[in-house]
């Protein structure tokens, strides 16, 4: 126990602090600048120096630590005299230009200025000036306003890991520069911006266009993007979303964003939203009123099932959408159309993946928390880059990195080359043999445990040698000696499971060899996840074999207790997946389909031939806020609520279910209310008044969410293992499916790829889906389509950066630009799938797995030309 | 007195190594590894040895600190970067007597335990640098520096690594920083660099002079070299004296010699037979004495008593013809350019006092403006991270302090008279 009086107030401490935050534990004020408490102590403006009994200098509070017996004053009067002196020090080079700085009213410099600061001038000379040339399309820097507190830096680089900026110069001249010139050439998570205590660093989203104090409203809810499901505060005037701002001490992002979740929030205020509901009519979609619609829907669905029967009726539900739509969405399914004939496109990877390593390790499996990713010794990383996929995951993986964790990644990992990783590169398609030499390799050092017989019976057999490794995968007996040393005399390891693994050839056996690594490493998996509430969307049934809970539709007795609850009789055959639903399409077996803000047309490969099949298809009804390019070929669409304007809730991979809040008022009906209006319509009962409502009968119905309430939600003990069941142990044998392997080529050792280009999808950090389109900021950032490719395909090929190049596989052709990345696969071309008409699944095929049931991406062998 | 430190030094081709063990040179070595480490901090600290950077920490207490330290490895680092304007004492070490230098880091690595040391040098010292990477090759090939010196399995590493520009990078912190790679800041301490130091390692920071006189204390032993000058800070010293004197220049002198001697004795008095008008005793940073002063012992304890410091022993010599308020203007300029920018008093008051006595040295100094300098300064004094704003901030003070009427003459009569 540590003793200090500040003020003549006795404080004890359990362990030492700075004085700062024992002073702040104590209710006692101290002024502060540099200091912020997520970054690294610094001492710079000096503004919070103390008194300190029996240390002659005066002492900064932010760095000095307590000891005990320490004698502290912070209200003297030459206290009072420094305070003023720091402050006026700091205004006589700046503009005051406070009637027109947007940082007016929350401005940490005015605020202290205001209580502590000087009455008058007594500088007379000219201020000082920063060269201009600061443009840049999101972040607006204003230097004469900054104060050189560097916590911007501090944030970029030690937090943040993306070591963008810095304080250039000397002394006065200091100001703060990206690396990359004027315009930012970084993360955009934004993170500068929230912690900087002046107007020097903002947003240009909102420039100009409100003050601090005239905000409406704010709400907390959670991102609409991806999996990880960070806390975000909305702040809203006049019904328009002014800003997006973090919050310290929210469970999974404490006070941190990325630039998807900050910056992208403006497709809600979107000029292109939908507003009335559609109806296709000569073949050309026309406005109708919602009552013609709901009608409509109803009637055709209605004649579809008499004449066709349920089976030739589908649902696609949604990953963007909260549990409560999707919940109602799966009921109306089973319970109106009396079909299993629903699925997600978290069947291209997520349902599959997750779906595979609970059936080995049970319920929960892939449920860990995010920051415990920095508390690991080793995180070993396959299949993704986590800091573009979940940017905030890879943060965690960052400070893991930061506090000497090891970085262990199979494939080069863009976001993670600054942090030391050990990595492995297996030549294209060898990424198997690589796997099972890890797994030997590992059975060799630890031995199998024993404790899991399923598992073992599937792995014993594997035996890959080094030389294999070598040969097939091109990687040196040390780096990979190396690589197993690291791995194997970890403690507490992480593994970061990423899509491409599920959507790579022999996918379900991969994900039987990193389990096994799993369990060979007693570690924890995190299952990377792209959309907000895919794990949601699974919990909440909507897929073809499972109810709610993940209550596995062929036990007669888990589809008595939903029977019971819902008062209906239940289909009993599985249902199609979202690619059998598209093959029925095409041979004209599936007559309707109901999607629910999904955009199949772009979201899945081969999407020309999604595109042919859904054409097929009588009667389409797409909701979404958006007309999408699935829309288009709808006979109804319905315009629903966005994220921001309704309320519910989502689940994040952590499965952690979180409060969505209504920001803004819009009118309109939220996904599940317009699926209950057509329920009424159909003759079913679904009475719900809000969100709540739904909720309640999750609570009710599912048993993994049994008891949950809003108000629990609320209090953040809502996380998996929470009161419901969960199921354990093993159910299912474990099938894999492991393809023969590709053929050597000539060469012989270099894997299959030599000579050959592959199409791969690359996920960037800037987009999601399709959704990002729509948010002008992430366009501003990364504005269109490019092809990157490797220096030696550019060189064998002469191309150049910004070159347009044809693009083309077997299925088709786009034009593009051309990018060159060093780091890039040399036998890789990579394309994203988020812009319109220049979609990689335009030029992918692709072949399931039959266990996990993802579309295998492998292969898709490419050609590249210069078109000028 | 015996020249130890600039020992040989007329001697045209004293840095070479062949010179240098012609007068005894690579003889404490031998004899220190015949020591224990203890046994040497231990005479060194019989010594009184205190280091010779400015702020004359005593040596051996730094090394004990330091190898109490169970981290490893530890690193031994060499300030080289003599930036105090007004030095150039360990310039005549670092080209005339390297040697000496490199025996002197071997004798403390050992001491430390330390197989790692670096010398920072001041990167306007290009030609320091090329005789240091010359005799650094030597004592490798000797057998000096190595994995086995002298073949008693004794590891010592030695490499330079040059500066760029920057005075900061004198101060110990902001030394690691830069060596790092990082931009030249100061850091917070504690931790000290003896326990957290380069690349988060115990490291042992001491200047080029400090060092060089390890071969020597080893040579006769603490007890002998504790009795040369001062008693409370014995040792030679090297004091090197600008301005308007005769024979300027560095003089190697008992610790303690007064400034009297140092100016009239040794360097011919001042120049032309002008008056002495003030004396600049250490360095820039140390505060100016008028010459009522120059009878007081240069050295760390008797300089506070008359309101300066030894500083680096850096004596620049002032007579009758110059304006003091442009020497405070141009230390000032000095200050407000070497300002790293970390802390707010010395990032905007160094500046402001620049301003303030540009105004006043060129005749637009205006009614308060003397005040208002004096309370700039103490809004610095004391408040700023490091001790280069605390020196810019006391450059100021003192001026006044001592010729106050210089600078009330330059507002009333709006100009400078020395112009
Ligand atoms: C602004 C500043 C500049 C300094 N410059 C030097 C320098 O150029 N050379 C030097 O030896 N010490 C310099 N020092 C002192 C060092 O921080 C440190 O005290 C010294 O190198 C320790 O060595 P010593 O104990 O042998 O004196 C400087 C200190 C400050 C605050
Ligand atoms: S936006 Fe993020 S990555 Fe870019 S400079 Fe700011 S903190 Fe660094
Ligand atoms: S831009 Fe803001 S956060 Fe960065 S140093 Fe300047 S004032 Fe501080
Ligand atoms: S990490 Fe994911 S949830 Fe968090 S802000 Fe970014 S996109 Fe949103
Ligand atoms: S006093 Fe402050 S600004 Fe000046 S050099 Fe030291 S740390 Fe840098
Ligand atoms: S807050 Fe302590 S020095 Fe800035």
């Amino acid at each position: 126990m540590i003793t200090i009086t500040i003020n003549g107030k006795e404080i004890k401490l359990e362990k030492p602090v700075t004085v700062l935050e024992a002073a702040k534990s104590a209710g006692i004020k101290i002024p502060t600048l540099c200091s912020h408490e997520q970054l690294e102590k610094y001492g710079g403006c000096r503004l919070c120096l103390v008194e300190v009994e029996k240390i002659p200098r005066l002492q900064t509070a932010c760095t000095l630590m307590v000891a005990d017996g320490m004698v502290i004053k912070t209200e003297t009067e030459q206290i009072a005299d420094v305070r003023r002196g720091i402050l006026e020090f700091l205004l006589i080079n700046h503009p005051l230009d406070c009637p027109y700085c947007d940082k007016a009213g929350e401005c940490e410099l005015q605020d202290l200025v205001v209580k502590y600061g000087p009455a008058t001038s007594r500088f007379k000379e000219k201020k000082r000036k920063v060269p201009g040339g600061l443009e840049d399309p999101i972040l607006v820097r204003n230097m004469e306003r900054c104060i050189v507190c560097t916590r911007c830096v501090r944030m970029c680089e030690g937090v943040q890991g993306a070591s963008a900026i810095a304080v250039i110069n000397r002394g006065g001249h200091s100001h703060i520069e990206p690396f990359s010139g004027g315009r930012f050439d970084c993360e955009y998570c934004g993170n500068c911006v929230s912690v900087c205590p002046v107007g020097s660093i903002m947003s240009r989203l909102h420039r100009h266009s409100y003050r601090p104090w005239q905000l409406m409203s704010e709400t907390e809810t959670i991102c609409p993007y991806c999996g990880v499901g960070c806390t975000l505060v909305v702040q809203v005037r006049d019904d328009i979303i002014k800003r997006v701002v973090p919050r310290i001490g929210t469970p999974v992002n404490n006070g941190l964003l990325c630039s998807r979740g900050r910056f992208g929030y403006e497709f809600v205020g979107s000029k292109e939203r939908l507003t009335t509901p559609l109806i296709k009519k000569n073949g050309m979609l026309e406005q109708a009123t919602w009552e013609e619609a709901i009608s409509l829907v109803a009637k055709r669905l209605g004649e579809i099932k008499d004449n066709f029967g349920s089976s030739a009726m589908g649902g696609i539900a949604s990953p963007r959408c909260t549990n409560e739509d999707n919940y109602v969405f799966q009921k109306f399914m089973r319970v109106v159309l009396e079909t299993n004939n629903i699925d997600s496109t978290a069947r291209t990877g997520f349902a599959g993946a997750q779906g595979f390593i609970e059936n080995i390790f049970g319920q929960g499996a892939t449920a860990n928390i995010i920051p415990g990713l920095s508390n690991s010794d080793a995180v070993f990383i396959i299949g993704g880059d986590p800091t573009a996929i979940n940017p905030i995951l890879g943060l965690q993986i960052r400070a893991c990195s930061r506090g000497g964790g090891n970085i262990l990644t199979i494939g080069h990992i863009k976001g993670l080359e600054k942090f030391n990783p050990v990595v492995l590169k297996p030549e294209f398609y060898s990424e198997t043999v690589l796997l099972e030499g890890i797994v030997s390799a590992l059975k060799n050092k630890k031995g199998l445990p024993g404790s899991n017989q399923k598992l073992e019976a599937k792995v014993k057999g594997i035996n890959t040698a080094v030389e294999e490794i070598g040969e097939k995968c091109g990687i040196t007996e040390e780096d990979f000696t190396k690589f197993i040393e690291i791995l194997s005399e970890s403690s507490t390891p992480s593994i970061v499971i990423g899509k491409e693994i599920a959507q790579s050839s022999g996918g379900s056996y991969k994900l039987l060899l990193i389990s096994a690594i799993n369990y060979l490493m007693n570690a924890r998996i995190y299952l990377l996840s792209e959309r907000a509430n895919e794990q949601g969307l699974l919990d909440m049934g909507c897929a073809p074999d499972l109810l709610p809970g993940y209550r596995t539709l062929t036990f007669a007795e888990f589809r008595k207790r939903y029977e019971t609850a819902w008062k209906v009789s239940l289909p009993e055959k599985t249902g199609l997946s979202i690619f059998e639903m598209i093959d029925a399409a095409k041979n004209g077996s599936l007559k309707a389909v109901y999607i629910m803000g999904e955009n199949p047309v772009f979201n899945l490969p081969n999407s020309k031939a999604v595109e042919e099949a859904l054409k097929n298809i009588d009667f389409i009804v797409v909701q979404d806020i958006f007309l999408t390019e699935t829309g288009k070929l709808a006979d109804v669409v319905l315009p629903a609520l966005s994220w921001s304007e309704k309320d519910g809730t989502f689940t994040n991979m952590e499965r952690r279910i979180q409060r969505l809040r209504k920001a803004v008022n819009r009118e309109g009906m939220e996904d599940w209310m317009i699926i209950a209006e057509i329920s009424k319509n159909m003759g079913a009962k679904f009475n719900y008044s809000e969100a709540e409502d739904v909720f309640k009968e999750i609570a009710r119905v599912s048993p993994l969410y049994r008891d949950m309430t809003y108000e629990e939600i609320e209090k953040g003990d809502a996380i998996y293992p929470y009161k419901g069941e969960p199921l354990r142990g093993v159910t299912e044998e474990i099938q894999v499916h492991n393809p023969p392997e590709p053929p050597l080529s000539k060469g012989g050792l270099r894997g299959i790829a030599a000579g050959k280009l592959y199409l791969r999808l690359e996920r960037p950090l800037f987009h999601s889906g399709t959704l990002s389109r729509k948010a002008p900021a992430l366009v501003n950032i990364y504005p269109e389509a490019v092809a990157r490719i490797s220096l030696a395909t550019a060189k064998s090929l002469s191309l150049k950066a910004g070159d347009i190049v044809k693009v083309s596989t077997k299925i088709g052709s786009l034009e593009l630009p051309v990018e060159i990345d060093k780091k890039v696969d040399s036998s890789a071309i990579m394309l994203s799938n988020n812009f319109e008409d220049k979609g990689a699944f335009s030029l992918m095929e692709y072949t399931i797995d039959p266990v996990i049931k993802a579309p295998c991406l492998d292969g898709n062998e490419a050609k590249i030309e210069k078109v000028k | 007195m015996e020249k130890v430190l600039l020992k040989n030094t007329e001697n045209p081709n004293s840095a070479d190594i062949n010179e240098y063990k012609k007068v005894g040179g690579y003889q404490s070595l031998p004899k220190a590894f015949g020591m224990q480490p203890k046994e040497i901090i231990e005479e060194v600290k019989k010594s009184g040895l205190r280091g010779r950077g400015g702020a004359g920490f005593p040596a051996a207490m730094k090394w004990t600190f330091a190898s109490a330290d169970p981290k490893s490895p530890k690193y031994l680092l060499c300030n080289a970067d003599e930036g105090e304007p007004g030095t150039f004492k360990d310039r005549q070490i670092l080209e005339k007597n390297p040697h000496l230098l490199i025996e002197g880091m071997v004798i403390s690595g050992y001491a430390i335990g330390t197989e790692y040391g670096f010398i920072y040098l001041r990167g306007e010292y290009p030609a320091a640098k090329d005789i240091l990477n010359r005799a650094i090759k030597q004592a490798y090939d000797s057998g000096f520096l190595g994995d086995n010196i002298l073949g008693k399995g004794v590891k010592f590493q030695l490499a330079v690594h040059q500066g760029a520009g920057a005075y900061i990078c004198g101060e110990e912190t902001a030394l690691i920083e830069s060596l790092e790679g990082d931009k030249g800041q100061p850091r917070i301490k504690p931790p000290f660099p003896v326990n957290v130091g380069v690349f988060a390692k115990p490291t042992v920071i001491n200047n080029v002079e400090t060092l060089s006189n390890l071969p020597y204390i080893i040579e006769v032993g603490g007890e002998v070299y504790s009795k040369i000058g001062s008693p409370e800070c014995p040792g030679p010293k090297l004091y090197c004296v600008s301005g308007h004197v005769e024979k300027p220049g560095v003089y190697e002198l008992p610790m303690g010699t007064t400034l009297r001697e140092i100016i009239y004795t040794h360097c011919g008095g001042i120049k032309n037979g002008k008056k002495l008008k003030a004396v600049i005793p250490g360095g820039i940073s140390t505060p100016v004495l008028p010459p009522d002063n120059i009878d007081c012992k240069m050295d760390f304890v008797n300089m506070p008593k008359h309101g300066s410091m030894l500083g680096s022993g850096a004596v620049i010599v002032m007579d009758e013809t110059v304006c003091l308020v442009r020497v405070c203007y141009r230390a000032l300029k000095f200050f407000e350019h070497e300002s790293c920018g970390k802390c707010t008093p010395c990032r905007e008051g160094t500046e402001w006092l620049r301003k303030i006595l540009g105004r006043i040295e060129n005749g637009e100094g205006a009614e308060g403006d003397i005040d208002l300098m004096l309370s700039v300064s103490s809004n610095m004094l004391g408040k700023t991270f490091c001790p280069l704003g605390d020196g810019a901030a006391s450059v100021v003070q003192n001026f006044v302090r001592h010729f106050r009427p210089e600078f009330e003459e330059h507002v009333k009569n709006a100009k400078c008279r020395f112009k």
